[in-house]
This record gives structure tokens, C-alpha cells and sequence, in this order.
């Protein structure tokens, strides 16, 4: 069980700049969190601060149960792999993997490893035939209940890194020094760093950032697979919605040191809870268009571009379901939820710039009114004439359902239809709550 | 047209060619003359005394063999010089990489102040000081004969200051690399000594070369501290009353021989370290 619970944490650098404002995160244990958002948000150095490497200037920091503010990195049990990989020049791949081990002189008592199972065995043999009784006892215990021993023997650092490697397929370069790797061999030897020890919680800052875009894929699945294997909890760092969108159980989506949302990728994708996560999260960007909600009767419309478009299915519900009434929002589409209209009815716009993506178009459009947005067209759905069609300065029709429309309001912000309170977004449950009382409530969050 | 541009080009090259090699041949002639002067005169056994001529009167190693006589005090100059320089050396490189070390990866007030009153300090020559120091030295009785730890004292006093071309080399090891260190568990000194030092191996030796070769060579100091006592001087000092009125008649092909003994460790630890001279230690360290 390694829960990490981030309580109203904050970071204030000298000279009153505030990094992190008021974060409030409960990880579950075994659970792959991915914090994303634009630079300069604030999700490294939360990070760091779980890591140890940043003091906490506010709020307090737990992993599995007990608060780590002031304790030192390598006392937190954590592993982590930096965005540069930070391998040890000067050693070998095996010795910087093997860094860790050697490093931890703690008195522990640990199962025999592989290597040292078989020569027990062996010798257990032997003891046998030579009737040492003695001998016999203490190896059948070693062999059962592991040793008492001070760090690690080198046998078990040899299990342990060679296993690693073999995970990660770089058994091959294992006395080779770190400057005679390529970049992604590198990330993996970093990564096996951080596997080989102990760790109750696995961080990451940007391990994909420094590679290119094919290997970045390749690792990314990867990262899938390894997670499955080390079945731990992950803290992840990324700027990239896609890294985000596929590995994590749940996204932390930050904004100038805010917390923007906490949830599922799916959740994010499907129910923004603002306006920033709606236009961070999903490529190309939502489109957006200031108009109004007109409610009639228990129907809604919208007026995007000046046309009148019904807001229906659920949507239509849950805007009744609350009560909405008529009022300016900011209308948001994604690009994806938007179809040629084969028919005439639909909103004339006329292609600005054709992105031919293989799969699909991304088209860049204006409207009569002069506003701006993008389509993405499947390939498969067109006709030939009509990817003849698709050139700079045709006028296309185009229509948008009500069920893939997403209402914000102008001010705020946020999704009209959204609610985040502070124990749904953050589950800082009772439970936990209770188990800390010395500690008060979370705050609401505050995002303006 | 285009063959005899071509012509004048590559005559025009030689000529410049013709005028640099001569000029830089003049300036090594000037610059290695001396040392050929000495090594010649220190096998002059048929006149000791100061003389013009370049080629000895007479071969022989004469010389070299005074100066491991009793009579001579060369010895104990020899062995005072090489005393202060290890001890120098190893304090002083020590000093200088703590220093550095502290100054890169710390972070605590007035550090910025420390850095800069340091470096206005040192835009003093240090001579400056030699008065003051030689007052305080006697009061303490390490002048004269005592000279040795006086002088070692005055030389590692200052060390941390020589900061300068350390702290630069520590800045471009990627802060990240003690971070990672921290997250694997060493502690700030392991850091020190199993992550960065092994990485420093050529400015250590740089440092290494510099803090010996500096009391190795020095003169004003040693010659300031010993005033004249023949039990606390260094090589400099000691070679430098050879040239008295009174004893340069007979001394002067031996003070020769003397400066080439005095060469030779400097030259044999320039050679053993010099293969350590090893750029790009830090290559795969980060992407880049």
C-alpha cells in the first residue's frame, strides 16, 4: 500500500512568486497519475517537492501514511527518472543501475535472490549428505525466511540489474558507459535505475520529452507495459495531452499553479470542467464561439455563427435537468465532432488551409462572419469527388449535433454543466481525513 | 586568366606562409634560449663562475654531484620546497573543491556577496599583504628557520579563493546528476565523492598541477619568510644566494645545474598527468 496524499500544499519561491497554489491530490495506491499542463505550471515542482528535491512551503506531503516533508529523498521510498536520464558518465550501465543497491546499507532481512537460491540449494545438498545439522537448519531458513543482512550482496544486485535489463532489453549494453548509447537506450537505463530498488512510488518528469517522435511512441507503450510489471504507484509529468490521455489512470490538468481538473482521460476529454482543459486536452483545439443559449419551452437552441442549431439528446437534459435558462455561454465543439452537411441545411464556410493527415483532413475554415475553426474530416467517409474537392477556397457546408456541444460560461469559464466540489475532484475522503485530524479541512479550490 | 589568379593566390600564400614561420621561429628562439643556456652552463665544469659563453669549457657532471654534497644546502632546500608543495597541494586542491562544490550547488545567503568580495580581494597582488604577514609570522616564531610551516600556512590560507575555474567546470555538470544521486540515496558527501569528483578529473588535475607548481616556483614569499636563514628557505630562495657577490664566482654553473633539478618533478608530474588531460568526461551524461 503506498497511498500519496498531497494536502494543501503550496510553493513560494524568494520573492513571493507562488509556483504551486493550495494543491490537494489523494493518489491511490497502485494508481497511474499523470499531472500535464502548458510550462511554467507547476506540475514539475510538484513533483519535486513529492521527490524531496524542493522544500514545501505550505501543506504536507504523505506517502503511505506518513508525512514526508522533512525527510530526505532517499528516505521517502521513491524512485524517479529525470527528463535528461542524469545517468553517472563516468560508470558503466550495470554499475549506474546497480548505484541504488550499493548505496543502501540498511540492516533488512531479504529473500535470497535467484543466484543465491541456487547455490543454496547446492550446498543444502551437500550439508545433507555430510549430516551437518547445523548447516542444514540454517540454509533451510535462510532458504525459507531470506537473511538478515546489512544492503545487498552482489549477487542479488546482479539478479536485480540483469533482470531489470532484461526487461528493458538492454542486457546487451550492460558495460557499456552512458555516452555510447543512443538516446532511447539511455531513457531505458534510467528507467532500470529506478526499477532495481524498492520503491513505493515511481516518479517520472518528463522521461519522453528528449526523444524523438517515433521512439517517443514506441516508449510510451512501453511505459504501458513496464507499469503493468512494476505494479506501483506512478507519478507522471508531462506537457504532452497525449502521453497523458494514454497513460494515466487519472490526469491532474494544471494551469498557473492551479489545479484545472482531476479525472479519468475520458472524463477530461468528455466533460471539461473549464474552458482550459477543454482546449488543452484533445488535438487539434475545441473550437470555441461566443453566442447564446435561448431556452424555449423545454427546448434549448444555440446561435453559433448565426445560425440556430437545437442543443439536443443529453445535453438538452441536463441543461433542463438544471434549470438553465437563456444567457450568453462560450460554445465549444471539437474538431472531430464535426460533419459535412451533405444536405443544404448547415453553416457555409469556406476552407482556408487543407491538412491532408493520411486518416483524416484537418481543415482550417472561416465562416461568412469571418470566424475561425477547424474540421477533421475521416478519408474514409469522403467520396473521391469529394476529396477533389477539399482545395483552398472551396465552400463546404458543415453541421454540428447538439449531443458533442459543450456550454461555458463567458465569465468564469467553467462548464455550465460540470460541477467539481472539492471531495469529488480531489477524493480526499473521510477516511483520510478523520485519520489526520490535527490537520483542517481542505480549502475549496480557488481558481480565479 | 583564372590559372594566374590562381598562381598569385597560392604565391601570395607562400610568402605569408614563409613570413609568419620565420617570425614565430624568431619568438621560439628568443623564448627557448635561456633554458639552453642554463642546461648548457650546468655541465660547465671548467668555469663555474658567470660567463656569456653558451658552450661549456669543459663537459662533466660536476656540478650535479655538488649539489648532493653535504656541503652544498641544496638538499634541504629541496626537500623544505617539496614539503610545502604537497602539503600546499593536497590542502589546497581539497580547500579549492569543497569550495567550488558549495559555491555550484548551494544555495545561502550572501553567497553572491562571498563570490564577489572574493574577487575583488584577489585583484590585490598578494605581495601586498607580505609585510603584514611577515609581522604576523614572526610573532608566531615561523620565520627564518622556522620558515617551512610559515610559508605552508601563508599559501593554504588564501586556497578557496582559486575558486573561480572550478566552480565554472561544476556549473556545466547538470544539477540533475546530484538530484538523481539524492533519489538513489547518497548522502551529500557521497555525492561529492562518488558523482562529481570522478567527473572533475580534469579540472582536478589542472588543480592538482597549479596549487604544486605555485609554491614549487615561488621567490618573494619564501625569500621574504627565511630572511636569509638557510635552514627555512625553499630552492628559490636557497639557488638565489648562490648568486651573492661572494659566492657566484664558484656557484654559478652549480645555481645552473640547480634549476634544472628543480624543473624535473614539475616536468615528470606534467607528463604522469597529462594523459588524464581527458575532455568530455561528462559526454552521455544528459542529452545533448
Amino acid at each position: 500500500m503506498a497511498e500519496v496524499i498531497i494536502k494543501n500544499v503550496k510553493k513560494i519561491y524568494s520573492g513571493n512568486v507562488t509556483a504551486v497554489h493550495d494543491f490537494n491530490l489523494h493518489i491511490k495506491d497502485k494508481e497511474f497519475i499523470v499531472f500535464v499542463g502548458p510550462s511554467g505550471c507547476g506540475k514539475s515542482t510538484t513533483l519535486r517537492m513529492v521527490a524531496g528535491l524542493e522544500d514545501i512551503s505550505e501543506g504536507t506531503v504523505s506517502i503511505d501514511g506518513e508525512v514526508v516533508n522533512d525527510m530526505q529523498p532517499k528516505d521517502r521510498h521513491i524512485s524517479m527518472v529525470f527528463q535528461n536520464y542524469a545517468l553517472y558518465p563516468h560508470l558503466t550501465v550495470y554499475e549506474n543501475m546497480a548505484f541504488p543497491l550499493r548505496l543502501d546499507k540498511k540492516q533488512r532481512v531479504e529473500p535470497l535472490s535467484p543466484t543465491e537460491v541456487e547455490r543454496a540449494q547446492k550446498e543444502l545438498e551437500a550439508a545433507r549428505a555430510a549430516g551437518n545439522a547445523a548447516k542444514v537448519a540454517k540454509l533451510e531458513d535462510e532458504l525459507q525466511n531470506g537473511r538478515q543482512q546489512k544492503g545487498y550482496t552482489n549477487d542479488q544486485i546482479y539478479d536485480r540489474v540483469t533482470s531489470a535489463a532484461q526487461v528493458l532489453g538492454i542486457t546487451q549494453y550492460l558495460t557499456r558507459k552512458p555516452k555510447a548509447l543512443s538516446g532511447g537506450q539511455r531513457q531505458r537505463v534510467a528507467i532500470g535505475r529506478a526499477m532495481v530498488k524498492d520503491c513505493k512510488v515511481f516518479l517520472m518528469d518528463e522521461p519522453l520529452s528528449n526523444l524523438d517522435a517515433k521512439l517517443r511512441n514506441q516508449m510510451r507503450a512501453e511505459i504501458i507495459l513496464l507499469r503493468k510489471r512494476i505494479n506501483t504507484t506512478f507519478i507522471y509529468v508531462t506537457h504532452d495531452q497525449t502521453e497523458a490521455m494514454t497513460l494515466g489512470d487519472r490526469i491532474v490538468c494544471m494551469k498557473d499553479g492551479f489545479i484545472m481538473q482531476v479525472g479519468t482521460p475520458a472524463e477530461l476529454f468528455d466533460m471539461p470542467a473549464n474552458l482550459f482543459v477543454a482546449q488543452f486536452v484533445g488535438a487539434p483545439m475545441m473550437n470555441t464561439v461566443n453566442c447564446d443559449l435561448s431556452r424555449e419551452g423545454d427546448k434549448y437552441f444555440v446561435n453559433p455563427y448565426g445560425y440556430k442549431l437545437p442543443v439536443d439528446g443529453e445535453k438538452g437534459k441536463a441543461l433542463l435537468e438544471r434549470g438553465v435558462q437563456s444567457r450568453p455561454i462560450i460554445l465549444g465543439m471539437r474538431p472531430e465532432h464535426i460533419q459535412l452537411a451533405r444536405g443544404k441545411e448547415g453553416i457555409p464556410v469556406t476552407i482556408q488551409v487543407n491538412e491532408m493527415m493520411g486518416s483524416e483532413y484537418h481543415l482550417h475554415v472561416t465562416t461568412e462572419q469571418g470566424n475561425k475553426l477547424i474540421v477533421r474530416i475521416p478519408t474514409i467517409s469522403l467520396t473521391d469527388e469529394e476529396r477533389n474537392s477539399m482545395v483552398n477556397g472551396t465552400q463546404i457546408n458543415i453541421t454540428f449535433s447538439g449531443k458533442a456541444m459543450h456550454f461555458f460560461d463567458p465569465e468564469s469559464e467553467k462548464n455550465l454543466l460540470v460541477d467539481i466540489t472539492n471531495a469529488d475532484a480531489y477524493e480526499l475522503d473521510a477516511d483520510i481525513i478523520k485519520h489526520e485530524q490535527q490537520e483542517e479541512l481542505p480549502k475549496a479550490e480557488k481558481e480565479e | 586568366m583564372a590559372e594566374r589568379k590562381h598562381m598569385s593566390m597560392s604565391t601570395k600564400r607562400r610568402i605569408g606562409n614563409v613570413a609568419s614561420y620565420v617570425t614565430l621561429a624568431l619568438i621560439s628562439i628568443i623564448w627557448i634560449l635561456p633554458f639552453v643556456f642554463l642546461l648548457l652552463r650546468s655541465f660547465d665544469v671548467g668555469n663555474t663562475g658567470p660567463s656569456s659563453a653558451i658552450f661549456p669549457e669543459k663537459f662533466g657532471f660536476g656540478n650535479y654531484i655538488y649539489l648532493f654534497t653535504a656541503g652544498a644546502d641544496f638538499l634541504k632546500w629541496y626537500f623544505n620546497t617539496f614539503i610545502i608543495a604537497l602539503v600546499v597541494c593536497v590542502v589546497q586542491t581539497a580547500m579549492q573543491f569543497s569550495m567550488s562544490y558549495v559555491l555550484s550547488r548551494y544555495r545561502f545567503k550572501l553567497r553572491k556577496f562571498m563570490m564577489n568580495f572574493m574577487l575583488v580581494l584577489g585583484m590585490f597582488p598578494g605581495f601586498l599583504t607580505m609585510i603584514v604577514l611577515y609581522q604576523v609570522l614572526k610573532t608566531i616564531g615561523l620565520t627564518g628557520a622556522n620558515a617551512v610551516p610559515g610559508l605552508i600556512l601563508v599559501y593554504v590560507a588564501s586556497s578557496g579563493m582559486g575558486y573561480y575555474v572550478s566552480k565554472g567546470f561544476l556549473d556545466t555538470l547538470p544539477k540533475s546528476l546530484d538530484e538523481a544521486a539524492l533519489v538513489d540515496g547518497a548522502t551529500r558527501a557521497q555525492i561529492f565523492v562518488r558523482v562529481i569528483l570522478p567527473l572533475c578529473k580534469p579540472i582536478l588535475i589542472y588543480t592538482v598541477l597549479t596549487s604544486f607548481m605555485g609554491p614549487w616556483g615561488d621567490y618573494v614569499f619564501a625569500y621574504t619568510v627565511s630572511l636569509g636563514n638557510e635552514a627555512g628557505m625553499n630552492v628559490a630562495a636557497g639557488l638565489n644566494s648562490w648568486l651573492a657577490p661572494n659566492m657566484i664566482n664558484d656557484h654559478f654553473a652549480p645555481f645552473c645545474a640547480g634549476g634544472v633539478v628543480v624543473a624535473i618533478p614539475v616536468m615528470v608530474l606534467f607528463l604522469f598527468l597529462q594523459k588524464y588531460y581527458v575532455e568530455g568526461v561528462t559526454g552521455g551524461a544528459v542529452k545533448g
